[in-house]
């Protein structure tokens, strides 16, 4: 019995288009990516990456999203990954390019990658500040990050102060 | 291990297979185009091939390198050149190309083999007299 096993790619949407936010859907991700894998590897390459292909977590704040494939094309659907240059939506087309975090076989590994890594950014953000306001601003909502309890696992959204 | 005889040492030699060593293949091939139009020149016929590894596999596929050696325009039977690790995408692409320039088309594969030598004869087509 061979184990249907996925993939999960974490990867960061950056652009320097503000408007880019609001194009950070799963749907516009989605086609964006499966276009660009048509471009890249084609027909076959399409079809075999779309076997169970989905945008899985979407974070419009941080540009995070997490993609899952199939373990035996995850190589086609990371190779095409910087072939996506544009996200359009409602009319707006957006140039951004994406950015491969973290390849992990459960979403648990991602979300582990995931948070160390937001600890980590968090961290050089402060550093980069330039003036004293950003500073006291981020300090103040890092420690108002609270974890609610009620639901079953979501902790605080860490969003960035949106100087990118 | 040779045997060893008679008090000299044992002459050890070293057997090696290689498979599927070869660094190209070679493919024959012919166009079949059931209308009377006109038939592709050679750069028509290579750019044909690109397109159909374009559509197939995209434009990976696109820049595997293909080599037209020989066209007949009057048979439109060619000899490609592959590279090896590339020979099911080419072959799976030709197999799967249905229009030239919006007419129905298909590509036959007539003999493939890793020595361009092994082409020169075809026992398919031999006539016995």
């Amino acid at each position: 019995h061979a184990a249907l096993s996925r993939r999960y790619v974490l990867c960061e949407v950056v652009s320097e288009d503000p408007r880019c936010r609001q194009c950070i859907e799963d749907r516009v991700l989605g086609l964006a990516i499966r276009d660009a894998i048509t471009r890249v590897h084609g027909d076959y390459g399409l079809a075999c990456c779309s076997i169970s292909f989905t945008v899985k977590y979407l974070n419009a704040y941080t540009g995070t999203v997490l993609l899952r494939c199939r373990k035996d094309s995850y190589r086609l659907l990371c190779s095409a990954l910087p072939f996506v240059r544009h996200l359009e939506s409602r009319g707006q087309r957006c140039p951004c390019f994406l950015n491969t975090l973290h390849v992990g076989g459960t979403i648990r590994t991602c979300q582990k990658f995931l948070i160390q890594y937001n600890r980590t950014q968090l961290l050089r953000l402060l550093q980069n500040c330039t003036n004293e306001e950003e500073r006291q601003c981020i300090q103040k909502s890092l420690l108002s990050c609270s974890l609610t309890e009620e639901q079953s696992e979501s902790g605080d959204e860490e969003d960035d102060d949106g100087t990118e | 291990r040779g045997p060893a005889g008679r008090g000299m040492a044992a002459a050890a030699f070293e057997r090696r297979v290689l498979r599927s060593a070869a660094e190209h293949h070679y493919l024959r091939v012919r166009l079949e185009l059931p209308d009377g139009g006109a038939r592709p020149n050679a750069a028509q016929f290579k750019q044909l091939v690109v397109t159909a590894l374009r559509e197939l596999h995209g434009e990976v596929g696109a820049a595997l390198p293909v080599d037209v050696l020989t066209y007949e325009e009057k048979t439109l039977s060619a000899i490609l050149r592959v590279i090896s690790s590339g020979l099911v995408k080419l072959w799976s692409a030709l197999t799967l190309l249905g229009f030239y320039q919006n007419r129905r088309c298909a590509f036959r594969v007539l003999q493939t083999s890793p020595f361009l030598l092994a082409l020169s004869g075809n026992s398919r087509e031999l006539v016995l007299d």
